[in-house]
């Protein structure tokens, strides 16, 4: 029977092992213990690679308690991993090396940037496939140290480097090459153009300043002007190019550099990308109606953006109904957001809106449309007797503007309201007996917004 | 909420990935990542930049030298997990688990044999009482009536429990009668369908294969702290699972000092499954905790007031396993839950479930896991919803309409091959919103103003994937603090970012490494061996939850961590703030030993697991880079023997490579106390034996052969004595064999001695260049050797045959005389079926003449031994036989000296091996001689 039966699981066993190819299992980065054994004896024998592992186990572990001096002890034992480095992996000893040395250097360094230096320039020729790479982390290096003129040499002898047929990797790295260097560029035209300012206010020129200062900016505009046109985050670059074209009257490449940041639907949806723009905008001049326009959109993508206190004023200044209506839109949908729960400037803004809607007791349609859609989860969010009493200890003129809304929109017997209400009477706060007032006066209103009112009172 | 007003360039690419390439070691490593200028660049003159990562953070030092338990051990004793080795063949081959196909030899044969043995009645019941009158199994004679109806099975039945005594013996061969009998019965014996019931065994295999490589079912991690409400108080509530089956929910009152300590005793409620998952959230003042089984998801509500006690609010349940609950901190008594057939809820205890999405498809490609995530934004009603290739936010109100990406697996995040998304976290008490999403390979901080785009991603290179994150806010400008934990290896890592307000996010300061449970273990007092591995054991579980809490006390500043174990126990570490911090630290470093002296070269075992967890089953291996050399030497069938036994070792998340840190303070060394003593009480059950080898000689001869001609003698009168006083010493029994001398490792010297002679001599010859005529000459040495041990062999028989009753004689005469001269150890005991180790061992200076003691073996070949035991004479030939095998069938070694195991176990194969070396030789001969 016995013998049956492994018979009939061998073949099984086959059979399990053909299915379990079929059970796609997840890309770990290392297996769980206790799974990996050798398969064969004879495999490991003399391992290198395997020592190389452990080591490196060993030195990551040392750097991950920030014991740098023995990470580096480990280190040195690492180097010989160079020595057969055979391996076709993604990430060879060259690199590991430069990663684990520049990290211990920056953490554990005596002699500075003068140590770190030279172990950057062995690295790069050891290296030679992450050259690139390892370029523009020195000069991010240098940047971070304020050597901004060595890494400017840095970057011009990484951009003249050439070596193989170029990977899409090196594609993107020589990109970003360049354009650092054209960020540095535009900083040392900003240093000229500052010098040049002061001493024009002198009534003194310096032509060879000048002359120095327009070559900066052709330098710079060609290389910043090429990695904006790449689908990325372009903050920095996107506002210095911007920059430069303004200074030198170019407004119309800087627009429709910043629309193109801004509403080319290959790029991330940045909001900085609208800020950039709508503060462009508003530096031109421009229309009342492109700038809402421009927030318009920015608040379709982003409702919780700071700058829609900005655009909710901008629309209430309006003599438009309908901006008046997006209006309220925007200063609720603002507040939906757990940020802005405590934000005294968007509450008064509703509130402001709110009181002059009941006070004319027109288009209290748009209240109750707002509201309709918010009466299931606002009154826990915002108007908890929990709140009330953090708000009034905290916040004083918080607790006030949201006393007002909620007594609008959920009538005098609210828990926020009576609460902040009653306290405020009871400190003798003029404007709090104030706010009962027109609370009390207004009631009907709330009725009409929670649909009470249909059948019990009439309109 | 403010958006920085310049973020980090990075490109944005879209679609899947691009470039291939696997996890790398170190990538996390020395990367700078962007820099960006930080002041408005227009008016000044100098700039200064920032760094992504590598910025100073702050500097947080363990108080402890490891974790120290803050809860007594969970009561209880621990059923052990499911190893690889339970339900493996010969484990996974690497290679090809390496190269991403997953091929593992599933022990088939043994779980489906298990199901035989275990369940003999519903495997064969009916056709067992159907067949019994037909089936004879005593040791007589059938008769003539009864044989056309009746086979006698008792020679199968000895061959079946011969191949079952012999499981795992090397040389074990299929009997011909079973593969005849089983041949016959394949097809009608089972009552169990077999294909039907190998589908389901092998199905469940390939699951619980799946879940030893990974098991997300604890993601999210079940334990909380809930702080006191206001933050100048010092005690604190944690939740956590406990129980035999971790089915008991505990609110445990702790009070934060030194040591935080319980205080009082638990709120406890008994659930019906397993607890996976605990998560909490503090609304309005008051905390409600959601815990999570398989099938149920609980809410409770604690009030704010510490004295409170927790009330139980809902309950609900779900058909398929629930993977995800999530508490809101937005709303009070709203929760998250998402179930593993693609469905997301939101639960409010008030209005019941609303069911968002439920879609059994992967979102942005397909993967085959049903894991789903879902969690809280920004907004209250908008919920995050994620499965293994990225998150979405549906909103409540219309979850078909309004929902966007927030991260996808792909270029987008320059995700790498195989890269998945293990947990995402709302980290609303960071910034409202930011989230955090945890690969296998990275860690991900996302903002919802900005989808898509990582405002920080970095490689974490932690060993196992992380399951469990905690966030602890730093306010006003400070640092957040990210706790990450993964499960299988312990694995905790603390990170730290700033920003995302006003600035872009950054990551400050290294990452750091926590201790892990199994840390302690170094720290805690010697241990006994079977102890020691309960420990180990107990420690080295998995990870099961994550918490942790900022507490300020006299101006110092410090973080708790606390830790959960799938064991059920909670350890918890402290870390302080050191404020200011000198640019080179270097007094942690000299602390450390130089590699030279570093426990590497102490514990090659324990270093070789560190090693990517690789087990070492080779004679010897010597790795080099040429100061670091790990040399593990391991004998082959020591291997073999111990290989279960070293896998269920808990293996230690990282290297164990600590450097020499102070032991633990009095306090902890109090606790470690304490805890030792509660734990070796609680688990009172002795540690798992391991099954070896045995090879049974109970069905050599059957009973009535091995019954003694005689009544009981004074010899087993005496020996019974002393197996009565053993017992009531509770000492050894082997003591009364050899009172006076270590004499079962003696046997092994001389051959030892020869083995590591001959390899010097060996290694002599060939340093020196005459290897070959060395080899050739050992050749022919060992050639002659066995000639004339074999000649002898034959020479012997030959005399054993001829003068069978002579010798018979004179043995018979000494046994005699040798009763008389009261050494009763003399004459060869009888040979009890249980206990051959009793045989006295050759060599040893008993209290007999060499003459009285013959050689186990010799007594057992002796002929008038075995007539002496009622063996017929047809037989003997075959026993001897038998033997004579056995002694030339172990040319290598089997054993490291001392292996006690192996000896009580495998004597004859042992007593033949020194037949082999030339120390035995003259042994053999010596009773004929004296003849």
């Amino acid at each position: 029977m016995d013998s049956c039966l492994q018979e009939e699981a061998a073949a099984k066993s086959r059979a399990g092992q053909a299915g379990s190819d079929a059970l796609p299992t997840l890309r770990l980065p290392c297996l769980p213990p206790g799974l990996c054994r050798p398969a064969s004896s004879h495999e490991h024998k003399l391992n290198f690679q395997k020592s190389k592992e452990m080591c490196l186990n060993y030195i990551q572990d040392a750097m991950l308690q920030k014991q740098w001096k023995r990470a580096v002890e480990f280190l040195t034992f690492y180097i010989e991993a160079l020595e057969k480095d055979f391996s076709r992996e993604y990430m060879g000893p060259s690199e590991i090396i430069w990663r684990i040395g520049s990290e211990i250097l920056w953490h554990h360094s005596h002699n500075g940037m003068k140590e770190f230096n030279s172990f950057i320039e062995q690295m790069k020729t050891l290296a030679i496939k992450r050259y690139l790479k390892v370029c523009l982390e020195h000069v991010f290096h240098l940047l971070c140290n304020g050597l901004i003129d060595e890494a400017y040499q840095t970057l011009s002898l990484a951009e003249s480097w050439r070596h193989g047929e170029q990977t899409s990797v090196q594609d993107k790295e020589m990109k970003l090459i360049e354009a650092y260097r054209g960020l540095l560029d535009y900083y040392s035209w900003a240093k000229q153009k500052h010098i040049l300012l002061e001493h024009g206010q002198d009534g003194f020129e310096d032509l060879s300043v000048e002359q120095e200062m327009h070559s900066c900016f052709r330098k710079a505009a060609v290389n910043l002007k090429e990695i904006i046109k790449i689908p990325g985050v372009w903050d920095p670059f996107v506002k210095c190019y911007v920059d430069l074209l303004e200074f030198y009257g170019d407004h119309d490449e800087a627009r429709q550099v910043l629309n193109e940041y801004a509403y080319n639907s290959k790029f991330p949806a940045n909001p900085n990308a609208h800020v950039y723009l709508y503060q462009f905008l508003k530096r031109q001049g421009e229309s009342k109606k492109s700038l809402i326009s421009a927030l318009k959109i920015l608040h379709d993508s982003v409702p919780s953006h700071e700058l829609m206190i900005d655009f909710n004023t901008m629309l209430q200044k309006s003599k438009k109904r309908k901006k008046h209506r997006l209006g309220l839109e925007v200063i609720f949908a603002a507040l939906d957001y757990a940020g802005w729960k405590e934000n005294v400037k968007a509450w008064s803004c509703l509130a402001k809106q709110l009181k002059q809607i009941v006070i004319s007791e027109k288009h209290l349609d748009w209240i109750k449309q707002e509201w309709n859609s918010r009466r299931d989860w606002w009154p826990a969010f915002h108007f908890s007797r929990y709140l009330a009493k953090r708000n009034w200890q905290e916040n004083e003129s918080l607790s006030y503007e949201k006393a007002l809304v909620a007594g609008i929109l959920l009538g005098k017997d609210c828990k926020y309201f009576k609460y902040v209400s009653h306290q405020g009477c009871k400190a003798q706060v003029k404007r709090f007996r104030m706010l009962k007032k027109f609370v009390n006066k207004h009631n009907p209103v709330y009725l009409r917004i929670s649909g009470l009112s249909d059948s019990s009172v009439p309109p | 909420m403010e958006f920085p007003d310049t973020l980090f360039p990075s490109y944005f690419g879209a679609g899947s990935l691009r470039e291939v390439w696997g996890p790398a070691p170190a990538s996390g490593w020395g990367e700078r990542g962007q820099v960006l200028g930080a002041g408005p660049g227009r008016r000044q003159c100098r700039t200064a930049f920032v760094p992504r990562r590598g910025r100073t953070g702050e500097s947080w030092e363990p108080a402890e030298a490891a974790a120290v338990p803050v809860l007594p051990p969970n009561a209880g004793c621990w059923i052990p997990m499911l190893t690889p080795q339970d339900i493996l063949c010969h484990g996974i081959l690497r290679k090809k688990l390496r190269a991403g196909k997953f091929r593992a030899a599933l022990d088939f044969t043994r779980q489906l044999s298990h199901f035989f043995v275990d369940h003999p009645e519903d495997a064969f019941g009916s056709l067992g009482q159907l067949l019994h009158k037909n089936f004879f199994l005593g040791d007589s004679k059938l008769t003539r009536t009864a044989r056309d109806t009746t086979i006698r099975m008792t020679a199968l039945m000895e061959e079946i429990e011969r191949l079952e005594a012999r499981r795992g013996c090397t040389q074990e061969h299929l009997v011909p009668r079973l593969r005849w009998f089983s041949h016959i019965c394949r097809d009608w014996l089972f009552e169990v369908p077999l294909g039907v019931l190998g589908d389901y065994v092998h199905e469940e295999l390939l699951l619980q294969c799946a879940d030893l490589l990974f098991n997300d079912s604890p993601t999210g991690g079940a334990l909380a702290w809930l702080p006191p409400e206001d933050a100048g108080a010092r005690t604190g509530r944690l939740v956590y699972p406990g129980g035999q089956a971790m089915n008991h929910l505990y609110f445990q009152d702790v009070v934060l000092e030194e040591l935080p300590r319980a205080w009082g005793s638990p709120a406890q409620f008994e659930l019906n499954g397993r607890i996976r998952q605990v998560a909490a959230a503090r609304v309005d003042g008051e905390d409600f905790i959601g815990v999570r089984s398989d099938y149920h998801c609980g809410v409770w509500r604690v009030p704010g007031r510490i004295v409170a006690a927790p009330t139980p609010l809902q309950v609900i349940r779900t058909s398929v396993p629930a993977s995800c609950l999530t508490v809101s901190p937005h709303l009070p008594g709203e929760l998250a839950v998402c179930t593993q057939s693609g469905a997301v809820y939101l639960w409010s205890v008030e209005t019941g479930l609303q069911r968002l999405r439920r879609d059994p498809q992967t979102m942005f490609f397909r993967d085959h896991s049903p894991w789903r995530w879902s969690d809280f934004t920004a907004h209250p009603r908008v919920l995050s919803y994620a499965d293994r290739t990225g998150l979405q936010c549906l909103d409540a109100r219309a979850p078909e309409r309004c929902h966007f990406d927030l991260f996808k697996v792909g270029e987008e995040a320059d995700c790498q091959q195989g890269e998945r998304v293990m947990l995402p976290m709302y980290l609303g008490r960071a910034h409202p919103s930011h989230h955090l999403v945890t690969t296998q390979f990275s860690v991900y901080v996302m903002d919802e103003r900005l989808p898509l785009v990582p405002m920080l991603k970095w490689v974490h290179m932690m060993k196992a994937p992380p399951l469990f994150a905690h966030l602890t806010p730093g306010e006003s400008g400070r640092s957040h603090k990210v706790l990450l934990g993964a499960s299988s290896t312990q694995e905790l890592l603390l990170l730290q970012y700033q920003g995302g307000s006003r600035s872009a996010c950054q990551l400050v300061g290294p990452p750091q490494k926590l201790h892990s449970i199994a840390g302690c273990l170094q720290h805690l007092p010697m241990q006994l061996p079977h102890c020691h591995h309960l420990l180990q054991q107990r420690l080295g579980a998995p990870a099961a939850g994550l918490a942790a809490t900022l507490q300020n006390d006299r101006s110092q500043e410090s973080l708790l961590v606390f830790q959960l174990s799938e064991a059920g126990d909670v350890f918890c570490q402290r870390l302080t703030h050191k404020m200011a911090q000198p640019p080179a630290r270097t007094s942690v470093d000299e602390a450390v030993a130089a590699p030279g002296s570093s426990p590497l070269f102490e514990d090659p075992a324990s270093s070789s697991l560190g090693s990517g967890s690789e087990e070492e089953e080779e004679e010897e291996q010597t790795f080099y880079l040429s100061n670091v050399e790990v040399i593990s030497n391991d004998e082959e069938d020591a291997g073999t023997l111990a290989a279960p036994e070293e896998a269920e070792l808990p293996q230690e998340p990282y290297a164990s490579l600590q450097p020499a840190l102070a032991g633990p303070s009095p306090g902890a060394a109090l606790r470690y106390r304490r805890w030792l003593k509660a734990l070796f009480k609680v688990c009172r059950e002795p540690p798992r034996h391991y099954w070896l080898p045995i090879l049974s000689q109970k069905r050599l001869f059957i009973r009535k052969e091995l019954q003694s001609p005689v009544g009981p003698s004074a010899l087993h009168g005496q020996v019974r004595q002393q197996l009565r006083q053993a017992m009531r010493e509770k000492g050894r029994i082997q003591r009364w064999d050899t009172p006076d001398a270590l004499t079962p490792t003696l046997t092994q010297h001389p051959e030892l001695a020869e083995g590591v002679d001959t390899l010097s001599t060996r290694l002599t010859a060939a340093w020196s260049g005459d290897w070959v005529p060395w080899w050739e000459e050992r050749m022919s040495f060992t050639m002659a050797q066995r000639r004339r041990a074999l000649r002898e062999r034959r020479r012997q028989q030959k005399r054993a045959r001829s003068r069978c009753s002579l010798s018979a004689s004179f043995t018979s005469s000494v046994t005699y005389q040798s009763e008389l001269s009261e050494l009763s150890d003399a004459a060869p005991p009888p040979l009890s079926p249980g206990r051959p180790p009793m045989l006295p061992e050759e060599g040893s200076p008993l209290r007999g003449s060499p003459l009285a003691s013959p050689a186990p073996d010799e007594a057992l070949l002796s002929s008038q031994s075995l007539r002496s035991r009622g063996i017929p004479k047809e037989r003997r030939k075959t026993l001897r036989d038998y033997l004579a095998v056995w002694a030339e069938g172990h040319p290598e070694p089997p054993e490291p000296p001392g292996s006690q195991a192996s000896q009580l176990c495998i004597p004859s194969s042992q007593s033949s091996q020194s037949q082999l070396s030339s120390a035995s030789q003259p042994r053999r001969k010596r009773p004929r001689m004296g003849f």
